[in-house]
C-alpha cells in the first residue's frame, strides 16, 4: 500500500527538484576520425560509463543514445560513431547531414591522425549545417609518454578553425563526459540566442514541447468516488 | 483476439468473468505479456455478494489460442487494500498507459494499450474496489479463491516474507505444460527480486558492481521466451519507470528522522479563549517539530452554522499562537475550518521547506450530509519524503446514535479529497492514500450502560473496567471502524461531561454519562505514541482538551544519495535502451568473389543473426548519391526482412556480369567492388565490402576496339584493353580487323558445320558450351575450331552481338533505322552512315544470313525468323531511354520494324 503513495510523492518531489523529466530535445551527434583513433571507445565511455579493452573496428556505423541534462532540460543525444577506415570514407558522408553536433578524434599518440584532421574538418564543414558544433578531441590522454602531438598545437589548431576543443581518454573516462556535455551546452545556447533554427530540416535537432497529458482515463476514477452516497 | 472464453475456462462453477484484457507486466525494466482478469463469485457461494478479484495468468502463447495456453501467475482479491491507478503522468498519448495494482506489498504495473477496452476494465476494478469500501461488516474472507491458490505457502514475494495478505500469494502454474512453463517461473522470481532491491544493496558505494549483479538475471536472452515468441520487449514511459524505479529504491536514499509530533483535540462548546492555552499545548520539556490541533464547537452560532463565518476563528487561532511552545518559532502551514470544527497544522520553521503539497478537504455529515455541524476538516501534507494526514472529526452526539456515528466515520473516510493542484494530472489522494494518519476528534463514542456506577467508576481511575462498555473500542475491536488505525491506552479521566468552568460531572438536568468523547488515534507504521493525556485544567468547556505526543519516522532524502540513485537509474535505462538497439551480427563484412566471369553467375551468401533483445527490421540502404543501394551486377534477396531475436536470416548476393554491366567493367568505368549498408531500423548500420576480379572478355568489347587485338583477348594487357574502350585510344593496331575476329571465328563456324543444321538459331544452346565458347575466344581459337554444338555457337554469336556496348545500328541511328523501315532505300541510307567497322560487321553478317537462307531447305530457316533474331540485337535502344517510361504497348511495334529493317537486307540484294 505505501508504495503507490511513495510513487506519487517523489513524482512531486521530483517535479519541484528536477524539472520535467521527459526530454525535451533531440541532438543528432556524429563522431569522425581516422581509423583507431577511438571513436567507439569514447561513445562507449559516455553511453556505458566502461572503457572496451579490445573494441573491435567499428564497420559501419554504432549508434548509441543517452538522455543529459542542460540548464535544466532533459536532452537526448543521438550519437552515430562512423567507421574511420579510408576506404569507407565515401559512404560514412552520408552520415553527416543533419549532424548538431561533430566531434572530431583523433589519437595524441599518433602524429599521422592529427595531421588528417584538416581533410575531416573539411568534410564536416562541407557536409553539416553552418552551426554544426564541432568538438575536438584528442583521445587517448592517458598515454603522455607516447605523445606525438602536443596539447599546445592541437589547441592552435582549434582555435584557428573555430573548435571547441579538449584532451580526453575514453580509458580513463577523463574529460569524455564534459567533451559530449560541452558540444550540448553550446548547441543549447545556438538554439537559445536564436542562431540555429529548429525548423529547418538539417539542423539536427528535434524539439519536443510536453503535451498536456491524458486525462480522461482519470476522470473515470474520479466520478466513481465523487458518487459515493452515505 | 477473444481472451473471454479461453479465461471463462480457467475458472470454477460459480465464478464468473467480469471483464479481461491483456497487458505487459513491467519486471524491472521489461515487460511481459499476462492476462489480467476480474472475477466474482455468485453471490450464493459467500454470505454476503459482491466479492471479487484479480487473477493475473502467465501465457504460453500471444495471442492466447487455448485455455491451455493460460497459467495463474497471481491471485489478488479486490479488498480495500486493493488499489488501482492509473499513470497519468506520461505524456506521450500514443504510448501505453500504466496500470498499477497494489495490494499490500505486492504491487505490480502494467502497460495496457490506450484503448477503451483498457478504459473499461480499469473502471471495473475501480467499481469493484468501490463495492468492497462500502461493505458493511466483517470483511470478506475470500474462501473461494482457494481453488485458484493451489498451495498456500507463504508469500514468494521476497519484500515481504509473511507480511503480505495471504490472498496475495504468488502461486505455481496451474496445470497446463507445467515443465515447459517451469523457465518463465523462474524467470519470474529472479525480475521480483530485482523489482524489489535489496536496501543493503543500494546502500553500497559500489554502485556499479550491484547494478551488474541486478542485471544479469534478466538480460540473458530466454530461449523458452524466444521459442514461443513472448520474448520481453522494452517498456514504453521511460518516465513514469524512473518515478517507479526511484520508488523501488527510496529506502536506499532516505533517512528515517524522528520528528514529535503533537496532536490536540478540545470541544470547546462554543466558549472563546479566556484562558490562556499553553497548559494544553506547551506542557512538554521540547517543542514539538509538528503541531496539529483540532477544535469542536468553536462557534454555536447560527450565522456560523449557515454562512460559514465565524469570528471565533480568529480569536482561538491567536490563543493558540501565544499558547504554543515559547522555545522556538513556529509557522502555519494550513487552518481548515467548517462551522465549528477547525484544524490548525503548524511546523517549526526550520521544517517549513521540507513541507510540500499541501491541501485541505472539509466534509460535512450533517443533515443532508451537507451542513458541516458535524463531519471532519482535514489537511494533507508532505513532510520531507512521507505523507501525513490529520483528520478532526466531530461525529454524531447521543449516547443512542453509535450507527450515525460510525457511518459519518465511513462518509469521512469516503468523501474526504485532497486535490493537490500541483499538477493537474495528478489524480485526487483520499484520507487512506497517506503513509501516516492522525485521526482526532470528538467522536462521540459514549460508555455504554452497564451495571457500573460509570461516574465513580470513571473518578476512581479503573479505566480498564470502563474501557470494555466503551463503544469505539468496541467497534475498533469489531473492525467496524478505525481498521488498522491504533489507540494509545487511555489513562485519563473521561473527558466529557463537566459542568462548565469546574471538574465536576455534568449536574444538569440531562446528567450526562461521563464518556471518552474526545480521542486520538493513527495509522502509520513508524509512529510510536508518547504520549495520550487530558488537560482538566482548562475547565471553560464541557469537555477537556486532550492531546498526544508522537515520534514519527520521517523519511528525509539524502540529496547526495538521491542523486546518485538517480544517475544510476538513469544510466541503467540508458544501458538498456543501447541494450534495447537492435542488434546483429553477420558473418563477414568482407564478401571476396571468385573470378567473375561473363554471363556466368556467382552467388555468395551473408546471415545476418539476430543477437539482440528486440525484433530486427534490416534494410540494404542507398548510400549518398546513390540511386540504387548496389551495383546492377549485383542483386541481393532478400534486400529487406524482419528477424526475431534468436533467429537468423541468409541474404544471397548474387554477382552476374551480362550485356547491361560488362561493357562498363571493360572500359574500367565500374569495378567489381561495392560498399552495401546493412541498415538496421531504429539502429546502427553495417557496411559490407563485397570485391572481386572480372575476367574480361570480349563479350561486351566495342567493335572498334576489338578489330584493333590482333592478339588473342586475353593477351591483350588490361591497360591496352581500356585505352582502347576510352574514346580516342591512344595507340591503335596499325592492320585493323575488317570485322572483329571473335565475330569471324563464331560465323566462320557456323558457315563451316551449321549451314544445314536444321533449327539453327532457333534451338537453344547449351550455357555450359555458351561459356566455353567464350573462353576459348577470349584465349584465342586453335585450329579454327570452336568447342560445343552449333546451336551454343549460333546462341553465342547472338550473345556477342547483343554485348556490343555500342550496337551494330549505333544509338544515335536507332530512331533513324526505325523510321527507315518503310523503305529499303532508306535503310541503305541508314548502313551508310554507320562508322566503318560497324557497317563491316552488319553486311558481314547479311552477307552470312543470306547464306544461310540458300540452304533454307536443310536448316529450315526463312527470312522472317531471322530477320527477327537478328533485328533484335542488331538495333537496340539505349537502356537510359528504354527505362525512361512504359513502352511495353509500343514494344511490339519496334520489334517488328526491327524485323522488317533486317528483312529489307535479307529480299533485296
Amino acid at each position: 500500500m505505501s508504495l503507490t503513495y511513495v510513487d506519487r510523492l517523489l513524482y512531486f518531489w521530483f517535479k519541484m527538484s528536477a524539472g520535467p523529466y521527459n526530454y525535451s530535445y533531440i541532438f543528432k551527434y556524429i563522431i569522425i576520425g581516422d581509423m583507431g583513433v577511438g571513436k567507439s571507445c569514447l561513445l562507449h565511455q559516455f553511453t556505458e560509463k566502461k572503457f572496451m579493452a579490445d573494441c573491435p573496428h567499428t564497420i559501419g556505423v554504432e549508434f548509441g543514445t543517452r538522455i543529459i541534462e542542460v540548464a535544466g532540460q532533459k536532452i537526448k543525444l543521438q550519437i552515430w560513431d562512423t567507421a574511420g577506415q579510408e576506404r569507407f570514407r565515401a559512404v560514412t558522408r552520408s552520415y553527416y547531414r543533419g549532424a548538431a553536433g561533430a566531434l572530431m578524434v583523433y589519437d595524441i599518440t599518433r602524429r599521422s591522425t592529427y595531421n588528417h584532421l584538416s581533410s575531416w574538418l573539411t568534410d564536416a564543414r562541407n557536409l553539416t549545417n553552418p552551426n554544426t558544433v564541432i568538438f575536438l578531441i584528442g583521445n587517448k590522454a592517458d598515454l603522455d609518454a607516447q605523445r606525438d602531438v602536443t596539447y599546445d598545437e592541437a589547441k592552435q589548431f582549434a582555435e584557428e578553425n573555430g573548435l571547441m576543443f579538449v584532451e580526453a581518454s575514453a580509458k580513463t573516462g577523463e574529460n569524455v563526459e564534459e567533451a559530449f556535455l560541452e558540444t550540448a551546452k553550446k548547441i543549447y545556447q545556438n538554439i537559445q540566442d536564436g542562431s540555429l533554427d529548429l525548423n529547418a530540416a538539417e539542423s539536427g535537432v528535434q524539439h519536443k514541447p510536453t503535451q498536456p497529458g491524458r486525462t480522461n482515463l482519470n476522470n473515470d476514477s474520479q466520478t466513481n468516488r465523487d458518487n459515493c452516497s452515505c | 483476439m477473444e481472451l473471454t472464453p479461453h479465461v471463462q475456462e480457467k475458472l470454477h462453477a460459480g465464478h464468473k468473468l467480469t471483464a479481461v484484457v491483456e497487458a505487459g507486466l513491467v519486471q524491472d525494466f521489461i515487460k511481459n505479456t499476462r492476462v489480467v482478469a476480474l472475477i466474482e463469485v455468485a453471490s450464493t457461494h459467500v454470505k454476503q455478494g459482491g466479492e471479487q478479484a484479480l487473477l493475473i495468468f502467465q501465457t504460453a502463447r500471444v495471442p492466447v489460442h487455448s485455455a491451455i495456453d493460460l497459467s495463474i501467475e497471481q491471485v489478488i482479491a479486490v479488498d480495500t487494500n486493493l488499489k488501482c491507478e492509473i499513470d497519468t503522468s506520461s505524456l506521450d498519448v500514443d504510448t501505453d498507459v500504466l496500470v498499477n495494482i497494489t495490494s499490500g506489498k505486492v504491487r505490480l504495473l502494467f502497460e495496457m494499450p490506450f484503448s477503451q477496452r483498457t478504459n473499461a476494465f480499469v473502471s471495473e476494478i475501480l467499481r469493484a474496489a468501490e463495492v468492497v469500501s462500502k461493505r458493511r461488516g466483517p470483511p470478506p474472507e475470500f474462501a473461494w479463491l482457494q481453488p485458484y491458490q493451489k498451495s498456500s505457502t507463504s508469500s514468494q514475494d521476497p519484500a515481504s516474507p509473511g507480511s503480505a495478505p495471504t490472498t496475495a500469494d504468488t502461486l505455481d502454474g496451474l496445470g497446463g505444460d507445467a515443465v515447459s512453463l517451469g523457465d518463465v517461473s523462474v524467470d519470474i522470481c529472479q525480475n521480483l527480486s530485482s523489482t524489489y532491491p535489496d536496501p543493503a544493496n543500494c546502500n553500497t558505494e559500489n554502485s556499479s558492481v550491484h547494478t551488474e549483479n541486478e542485471r544479469s538475471p534478466d538480460l540473458g536472452v530466454n530461449r523458452h521466451s524466444i521459442a514461443t515468441g513472448l520474448s520481453p520487449t522494452p517498456i514504453a514511459a521511460r518516465e513514469s519507470h524512473i518515478r517507479y524505479q526511484m520508488a523501488m529504491r527510496e529506502d536506499a536514499y532516505t533517512d528515517i528522522q524522528e520528528f514529535t509530533v503533537f496532536v490536540g483535540t478540545w470541544n470547546v462548546n462554543g466558549r472563546s479563549p479566556t484562558v490562556g492555552l499553553a497548559e494544553w499545548l506547551a506542557v512538554d520539556a521540547e517543542p514539538p517539530d509538528v503541531y496539529a490541533i483540532g477544535f469542536q464547537e468553536l462557534d454555536l452560532n447560527t450565522e456560523a452554522f449557515l454562512f460559514n463565518n465565524s469570528p471565533k476563528e480568529q480569536e482561538w487561532l491567536n490563543a493558540v499562537l501565544n499558547g504554543i511552545h515559547p522555545k522556538t518559532k513556529y509557522r502555519k502551514v494550513r487552518l481548515v475550518r467548517l462551522v465549528g470544527m477547525m484544524l490548525i497544522v503548524l511546523v517549526q520553521e526550520k521544517h517549513l521547506a521540507y513541507v510540500r503539497n499541501c491541501a485541505i478537504d472539509t466534509v460535512g455529515t450533517g443533515i443532508m450530509n451537507k451542513m458541516g455541524n458535524k463531519g471532519a476538516v482535514s489537511v494533507r501534507l508532505d513532510l520531507h519524503n512521507t505523507s501525513i494526514c490529520f483528520v478532526n472529526a466531530h461525529l454524531a452526539a447521543h449516547q443512542e446514535e453509535l450507527e450515525r456515528r460510525n457511518e459519518d466515520h465511513d462518509c469521512i473516510f469516503q468523501r474526504t479529497c485532497f486535490h493537490l493542484n500541483i499538477t493537474s494530472n495528478s489524480p485526487p489522494k483520499t484520507i487512506k492514500d497517506h503513509e501516516h494518519i492522525y485521526f482526532l476528534g470528538d467522536m462521540n463514542y459514549r460508555i455504554n450502560p452497564c451495571d457500573m456506577n460509570i461516574r465513580e467508576v470513571a473518578s476512581s481511575g479503573e479505566f480498564k473496567l470502563l474501557l470494555q462498555h466503551e463503544q469505539l473500542t468496541q467497534q475498533k475491536n469489531a473492525k467496524r471502524i478505525f481498521h488498522k488505525f491504533k489507540e494509545g491506552n487511555i489513562l485519563f479521566k473521561p473527558t466529557f461531561k463537566y459542568d462548565v468552568d469546574s471538574d465536576e460531572w455534568d449536574s444538569s438536568e440531562k446528567a450526562r454519562q461521563p464518556a471518552w468523547c474526545d480521542r486520538i488515534l493513527w495509522y502509520g507504521d513508524s509512529i510510536t505514541q508518547l504520549e495520550y493525556r487530558s488537560h482538566p485544567q482548562l475547565q471553560i468547556s464541557d469537555h477537556k482538551p486532550v492531546s498526544a505526543i508522537f515520534m514519527a519516522g520521517i523519511k528525509v532524502v539524502d540529496t547526495r544519495r538521491y542523486r546518485r540513485i538517480y544517475e544510476e537509474v538513469m544510466k541503467k535505462l540508458d544501458k538498456l535502451e543501447n541494450e534495447f538497439l537492435p542488434q546483429v551480427t553477420i558473418d563477414t563484412t568482407e564478401i571476396i568473389l571468385e573470378p567473375v566471369k561473363f554471363y556466368q553467375s556467382q552467388t555468395k551468401y551473408l546471415t545476418i543473426a539476430n543477437t539482440g533483445q528486440v525484433p530486427v527490421q534490416f534494410e540494404f540502404i542507398k548510400k549518398l548519391n546513390d540511386v540504387t543501394y548496389c551495383k546492377p551486377w549485383l542483386s541481393i534477396r532478400p534486400y529487406s526482412n524482419f528477424i526475431t531475436p534468436g533467429e537468423k536470416c541468409d541474404v544471397s548476393l548474387e554477382v552476374l556480369v551480362d550485356k547491361q554491366t560488362a561493357a562498363q567493367l571493360n572500359s574500367g568505368v565500374d569495378q567489381l567492388y561495392d560498399i552495401l549498408v546493412l541498415h538496421l531500423e531504429g539502429g546502427k548500420d553495417l557496411f559490407i565490402t563485397i570485391t572481386g576480379d572480372y575476367e574480361r572478355s570480349c563479350f561486351g568489347s566495342s567493335i572498334n576496339a576489338l578489330v584493333h587485338m590482333n592478339k588473342p583477348f586475353r593477351d591483350v594487357p588490361v591497360a591496352k584493353l581500356i585505352d582502347l574502350e576510352s574514346k580516342q585510344p591512344k595507340e591503335l593496331s596499325e592492320m585493323p580487323y575488317a570485322v572483329p575476329k571473335e565475330l569471324w571465328y563464331l560465323v566462320d563456324h557456323l558457315h563451316s558445320h551449321g549451314l544445314q543444321v536444321k533449327g539453327l538459331f532457333t534451338h537453344p544452346g547449351l550455357q555450359k558450351e555458351i561459356f566455353e565458347i567464350r573462353t576459348c575466344l577470349d584465349e584465342g581459337v586453335e585450329h579454327q575450331v570452336l568447342p560445343g554444338s552449333v546451336h551454343s555457337v549460333a546462341e553465342a554469336l547472338l550473345l556477342f552481338i547483343e554485348a556490343l556496348p555500342e550496337p551494330v545500328i549505333p544509338y544515335s541511328l536507332y530512331q533513324a533505322a526505325l523510321d527507315a523501315t518503310p523503305n529499303f532505300s532508306l535503310c541503305k541510307e541508314v548502313i551508310n552512315k554507320l562508322p566503318d567497322y560497324h557497317r563491316n560487321v552488319f553486311e558481314y553478317l547479311m552477307a552470312f544470313l543470306k547464306e544461310l537462307l540458300n540452304h533454307a531447305e536443310d536448316n529450315t530457316l526463312d527470312a522472317n525468323t531471322l530477320a527477327h533474331v537478328f533485328g533484335s540485337v542488331l538495333i537496340r535502344e539505349s537502356s537510359a531511354v528504354a527505362g525512361s517510361s512504359d513502352r511495353r504497348n509500343q514494344n511490339q511495334a519496334i520489334e517488328r520494324k526491327k524485323q522488317t529493317f533486317v528483312h529489307h537486307f535479307l529480299m533485296n540484294d
